[in-house]
């Protein structure tokens, strides 16, 4: 009943308070309507006033019952302050109000022993972001001709695959024609941002068809070469069959899932994919596997993934590899072979104290079947994780890609197995500057995913709004595959924007590049950089500017 | 005014080389001196032409040879300025209105930014000719005049004015303004004759109309003689091999071109999309909220589908709230008469001796005062009842009439069976009628619901003391037998002096029978639970002056019991040990004496089971019973009430009710029920929020009536329109049905699963129910 006790969870608890103003409501129901995670509901509220208002006293009471649209305090069904109720209203009658004073990590774990799960990216931003304390600070003035962003050409093209060094390429003179002896490596040579690296299962079907379509028309239509990682969760056997597949880099990840359509279909395939990239780990939770919850796993997930409903748990190594001599072996030549040295095959780890480690090891791989590196920092997304890897495990990229590049240019060998950055790049809305300053300190591309579903439609944040993305009840349909929900996504428009945000990230690369003069892209261009934080400028070896 | 018209200015001096600044000094010390014509043999030196005039307004002339860069640049209207052979970049760059004749090729960047004054090179243009070029509507459009060919991005950014391009002699190039030009280019117009590639996308090609060809003949003449070729007119004015490129407008310019998503995926994409074969997709794009299957939540009307609180807590499971809300919907007589199918003592249990459970939990007891069930209970006393509508063949042996066994009887007997009760009292009611003190139950409305029962043709045996040879010719006679002997023997403990203890129930069963025991002035009663309190009633009613209960344990009597005893004077003491019994009274273990001239033991009573068969019992002499109360070596047996488990009287017409609604079934040949109860309704479902809070006072001046008004009527439509007032979408009507029931539909078509309807439902009618899990069982 209406009694409050102590240990009760209680709307001061709460991390997500309504502010709910019942002058204006006409009591329309959208709001509770709309809202997935029964955190609103209609309900009846008392008004009681004893009034006297003759000359000696007169008690008068005055009773009201009067409707109202109410936020459920349960643990289970938290405002997660979407804010989809605001958008509903028609009158401004109710919105999400962030409770500064909440205790719900506390309230939660105590009333469920249950250690929290979410989606999103870690909410714990307390050291603000490296790479907004770097500028491009080397700009081309009277010393060599800057360009002109407009007119000038530019060449916009990442490596993906192996790059033999020029003594190493098998030249011979066949006649009057200098020929290959022998086959080298597969490199493809692609826009440097590659889009999604997001599973079918952690994202609906329309989500993920959106990019694809919007990757495809990117390079058809626009003609930028981009390219989707799919993620592992299985691929559409449509997909797997169209002229489209070449734009996908197909993902492996300890759970396999999906792996076996793709080899069946392969007699069928009337091009290759890109690339496969082999995940080893993720930068938003590293250490552990991928997570797609019960609630996520529908009818159409369980074929394509070839599972039963079930938290879906992949574990956090590749089953049977011990060693990084072994997952070369395995993995690469593997996944190599799958597709006859036709398609180049990278890894994707987590950022880590010990990826310079794996790098320089990669680097020496004498069969040259390693075709890039792909380093995931802690400001990753994911679709689910416990909050204590999102929050506290991790490391971030953008220290760890320049140690890499440093590596590789120490032993002479930069650029020969491509380094693909990622991990919170975009985040504050500009993709460009953050990709930019990833090529200039090393990286030869950059792979993002969260920027994509923010372009969608997600209305989460980095501190706390939303992150249900694990839950299945995706308000907008992009985390979810529930139809009722899914249906609410609009794919045209989706692969719309994004559409046009590339278009719009491809200027402003040229923004960026002219003014340093450069016509390709500036990988390892450091001294292009200054930073107005010693520490950083110390610790990546750039300049330091005030 | 000098001699010669001409000045003569030359680059080299003495076979040195003098500056741009030495050369151009010389210039002005000669316009000083009023030279209007100049003749220039340059070394390279600079903006030669550019930026002078004369105060007159009188013409300049420059006849330049071997210029640097720059020449005429800055030039004013006036001056007229003649290159011989070729110059380098940037000859006319800020044109501001002179005419400059280059006979030779020009380079980068000639006409670069004029604005004003006409330039003609009779051969190539650099790169970035004519970028930047302006018109201010102040001043005359500039022209640039080009008789071959630009190189690349020319007219970039241009802003206005004319340029025209012959392509003289260019056949062989590929475009005749090089790569890429006209990038940026918002005004002026550039005519081109020949090939034109990498055009920038921001300007429009297009064919030239009348007033293009009238500028071109009467300019081409002139610019033809300038450069000395007027021989090539007629080459040059065939207007078939010329275009015009002129810029977009602002407009035009931020028009997207783009092919439109839809488009791509219904024509270039997979077709049907990359899931279609495993999920239907009609791309149809939902709002945030829908009806019908794109709703997240839909109502459902469940009326009844709940136990309410009252019903779900007593034993009998009468629903006190369908005979409030018969009463509100004015079917009195129904809702009188719908308590005598659950019990036939509404008077004097509900009414009187029962504590109520049904009360404990009603959901009223969180705005004021429970309902007042006694007093419904009460109503319901003294309805006549009809003989049953049907009478069968059937018949039921009922051993014993207490409240189990009569219950039986009246529900058999209200089916149609044929009931005999074989009590082995004189009189019937069993310990209603022998033990439970008349200050507690009027004998009077005991004898009205007794009298009710046999007057529907129950017939009733007295001082038919049933053994094991009649049980077993009961069995031969009758459909089934129902064994409601209650617990008839007390409990004794075997301490010292235990045989001068009074046991409660003979004690009890004297009173009622107005033998009037005499118990002296002291009592002590042994025992502190519900019947120890009528004992101390009892005792206190035979004339005792001083009762003391004791017990070994806290009181097991219900609150009100004790607080009876206690307001007539009783002692309650426990934890207390009886060592003995003597004539002096009980003494305590330790040591004390209870003084007592009678000392009564009510610490319960068992059942006597003699006339049964060893076979229907188990080890510790209890009767062996499924879960139906049948005895499970004889399936014609039933055994409800006191025999089975000791409980209070409403177990026992519960239990005697189920066992009759069991015989009928077994009797019928149909399976027996286990009487499983709907949940009870969760509380938050019932909003208190639409009841104010009555004072104690008035609450018990109210009819019984008018407890229509207090009841809830937990899970149980009350009829108030509010749902249907509430739904935004107007989805829901109210039917009547031919039975004389209503009943809520919410129509799924209109309906978006708001919840308004449950959320303000005050009885928790409503329930929302999800829509969305169904999509993702596999």
């Amino acid at each position: 009943m209406a009694t409050i006790k102590v240990n009760k969870l209680s709307r001061d608890d709460l991390p997500w308070q309504l502010e709910y103003n019942t002058d204006r409501c006409t009591m329309c129901g959208r709001c509770v309507a709309s809202c997935p995670f029964n955190a609103i509901e209609a309900g009846v509220e008392k008004r009681r006033k004893i009034t006297s208002s003759d000359v000696t006293p007169n008690p008068k009471a005055n009773f009201l019952t009067v409707p109202i649209i109410k936020q459920v305090v349960d643990c289970t069904h938290s405002c997660r302050g979407c804010g989809i109720c605001e958008k509903v209203c028609p009158n401004t009658a109710i919105k999400p109000v962030r409770n500064e004073d909440e205790r719900f990590a506390i309230k939660y774990r105590g009333a469920l022993a249950d250690p929290y799960k979410r989606g999103g990216r870690s909410n714990l931003n307390t050291e603000g972001r490296t790479l907004d304390k770097i500028k491009i600070g080397r700009i081309s003035q009277m010393t060599d001709p800057s360009l002109d962003a407009q007119r000038h050409t530019f060449d916009m093209l990442a490596p993906l695959g192996r790059i033999l060094p020029p003594e190493q390429i098998p030249f011979e003179v066949q006649g009057d024609e200098l020929k290959l002896a022998k086959k080298i490596p597969p490199v493809r040579w692609v826009y440097p941002i590659i889009l999604g690296d997001m599973s079918i299962g952690a994202l609906s079907w329309r989500m993920w068809e959106a990019i694809a379509i919007a990757t495809a028309y990117l390079n058809e239509e626009i003609g930028l070469p981009i390219r989707m990682c799919t993620g592992e969760g299985g691929i559409p056997s449509r997909l797997l069959r169209s002229e489209h597949l070449k734009y996908m880099i197909l993902q492996i990840a300890s759970g396999h899932f999906g792996w076996n359509r793709i080899i069946s279909a392969m007699p069928e395939m009337i091009e290759d994919p890109a690339a496969i990239l082999i995940k080893i780990g993720q930068g938003a939770k590293p250490g552990d596997g991928g997570l797609l919850q019960s609630k996520k796993v529908a009818k159409h997930i369980q074929e394509i993934r070839g599972v039963p409903k079930a938290d879906l748990l992949s574990p956090p190594n590749h089953q049977g590899l011990y060693s990084i001599e072994e997952s070369v072996q395995k993995m690469f030549l593997s996944f190599n072979a799958a597709f006859k040295f036709r398609v180049p095959v990278a890894i994707k780890v987590a950022a880590s104290a010990t990826s310079v480690s794996v790098y320089n090891n990669l680097l020496r791989d004498p069969y040259n079947i390693v075709g890039g590196f792909f380093l995931d920092g802690i400001s990753g997304g994911t679709g689910a994780a416990h909050e204590i890897s999102l929050d506290h495990t991790g490391h971030p990229a953008v220290s760890k890609l320049r140690d890499c590049y440093l590596a590789a240019v120490h032993q002479g060998k930069q650029g020969q197995i491509p380094l693909w950055a990622a991990g919170g790049l975009g985040m504050t809305g500009n993709l460009a500057a953050d990709a930019f300053k990833m090529y200039s300190l090393g990286a030869n591309g950059v792979f993002t995913g969260k920027l994509i579903l923010q372009l969608a439609g997600c209305v989460g944040n980095d501190s706390g709004k939303c992150n249900a993305c694990n839950t299945g009840l995706c308000p907008v349909g992009i985390c979810t595959q529930n139809p009722v929900l899914v249906k609410r996504l609009d794919i045209d428009k989706v692969a719309e924007n994004i559409v046009n945000y590339f278009l719009a990230v491809n200027h402003e690369f040229k923004k960026l590049m002219a003014p340093i003069g450069n016509s390709s892209l500036p990988v390892g261009r450091s001294d292009a950089l200054v930073s107005v934080d010693k520490s950083v400028a110390d610790r990546l070896k750039i300049q330091y500017a005030c | 005014m000098p001699e010669s018209t001409r000045a003569l200015i030359d680059g080299v001096i003495n076979g040195k080389r003098i500056s741009t600044q030495e050369l151009l000094q010389k210039i002005y010390k000669k316009l000083e001196e009023g030279y209007t014509e100049f003749e220039i043999n340059a070394s390279g030196q600079h903006n030669i032409g550019g930026s002078l005039w004369t105060q007159d307004g009188k013409p300049l002339k420059f006849y330049v040879k071997n210029p640097g860069q720059r020449v005429g640049s800055m030039g004013l209207e006036g001056t007229q300025i003649v290159i011989e052979g070729s110059s380098s970049a940037d000859v006319g760059w800020l044109n501001a209105g002179a005419e400059i004749i280059l006979k030779g090729d020009g380079g980068d960047t000639t006409a670069h930014c004029a604005a004003n004054g006409k330039i003609y090179v009779a051969g190539r243009a650099g790169t970035r000719s004519g970028a930047l070029m302006k018109h201010d509507p102040k001043f005359a459009a500039p022209e640039f005049w080009v008789l071959k060919n630009t190189g690349s991005f020319s007219f970039e950014f241009m802003g206005g004015g004319i340029a025209v391009i012959c392509g003289y002699d260019c056949e062989n190039l590929d475009s005749v303004l090089g790569y890429r030009s006209c990038i940026g280019m918002v005004g002026g117009t550039v005519y081109v004759r020949g090939s034109v590639k990498n055009l920038s996308d921001e300007v429009w090609l297009m064919d030239l109309d009348e007033k293009d060809l009238n500028f071109l003949k009467n300019g081409m003449t002139q610019f033809l003689n300038k450069i000395d070729k007027a021989e090539i007119y007629d080459k040059l004015t065939n207007f078939s091999d010329w275009k015009k490129i002129v810029a977009k407008t602002y407009e035009e310019r931020n028009r997207r071109s783009f092919k439109p998503i839809i488009d791509y995926r219904q024509n270039k994409w997979v077709e049907g999309g990359i899931f279609g074969d495993i999920i239907e997709e009609d791309y149809f794009v939902a709002n945030f909220y829908e009806t019908s299957d794109l709703r997240l939540k839909f109502p459902e009307w469940r009326n009844a589908a709940y136990s309410a609180p009252c019903e779900y807590s007593c034993p009998i499971s009468i629903p006190t709230q369908k005979r409030i809300s018969l009463l509100r919907q004015g079917k009195i007589q129904e809702a009188l008469n719908l308590v005598l199918d659950f019990s036939p003592f509404p008077g004097s249990v509900c009414g009187q001796v029962c504590p109520n459970l049904c009360v404990e939990e009603c959901s009223r007891k969180y705005i004021d005062d429970p309902v007042k069930v006694k007093d419904v209970g009460l109503l319901s006393k003294s309805l006549d009842v009809k003989m049953p509508e049907k009478e069968l063949d059937k018949k039921v042996a009922i051993i014993g009439s207490g409240s189990a066994g009569l219950s039986a009887a009246w529900h058999l007997r209200r089916q149609g069976y044929q009931v005999d009760i074989l009590e082995e009292d004189n009189i019937i009611g069993g310990k209603l009628k022998q033990v439970i003190p008349t200050e507690r139950l009027n004998p009077e409305i005991l004898d009205t619901e007794l009298n009710r029962i046999k007057s529907i043709g129950v017939n009733c045996k007295t001082s038919a003391k049933v053994d094991k040879d009649m049980f077993k010719q009961l069995q031969n006679y009758y459909d089934a037998v129902v064994v409601a002997v209650g617990a008839q023997n007390p409990v004794v403990i075997p301490f010292e002096g235990h045989e001068r203890l009074v046991k409660g129930l003979d004690f009890l069963k004297a009173v009622n029978k107005g033998e009037k025991p005499s118990v002296g002035e002291k009592v002590v009663v042994i025992g502190a639970g519900n019947a120890a309190m009528d004992v101390v009633i009892g005792a206190y009613e035979m004339g005792a002056k001083e009762v003391t209960s004791i017990d070994i344990q806290k009181p097991a009597a219900f609150d009100k019991e004790i607080e009876h005893a206690k307001k007539l004077g009783a002692k309650i003491l426990w934890p207390r040990y009886t060592e003995k019994v003597t004539e002096k009274g009980v003494y305590l273990k330790d040591g004390t004496l209870l003084e007592a001239d009678t000392v009564i033991i009510s610490i319960g009573d068992r059942p006597d089971f003699s006339f049964l068969a060893d076979e229907y019992l188990d080890e510790r002499g209890r009767v062996k019973v499924n879960d139906y109360n049948q005895s499970e070596v004889n399936e014609k047996v039933f055994i409800p009430g006191d025999a089975i488990k000791p409980g209070l009287f409403t177990h026992a017409i519960g239990d005697g009710r189920k066992v009759a609604i069991n015989i009928d079934r077994m009797l019928s040949g149909k399976e027996l029920d286990n009487f499983e109860r709907a949940p009870v309704l969760p509380a938050d479902r019932v909003k208190n929020e639409f009841y104010h809070p009555m004072n104690s006072n008035n609450i018990l001046g109210m009819d019984a009536v008018d407890e229509t008004k207090r009841c809830m009527s937990c899970g149980f439509c009350r009829d108030c329109y509010f749902c249907l007032e509430a739904c935004p979408e107007q989805a829901i009507t109210r039917n009547e049905n031919k039975d004389g029931t209503f009943e809520y539909i919410s129509n799924p078509h209109k309906c978006i699963g708001c919840g308004i309807c449950a959320g303000v439902c005050p009885c928790g009618v409503w329930a929302m129910l999800d829509n969305v899990e169904k999509y993702l069982e596999a």
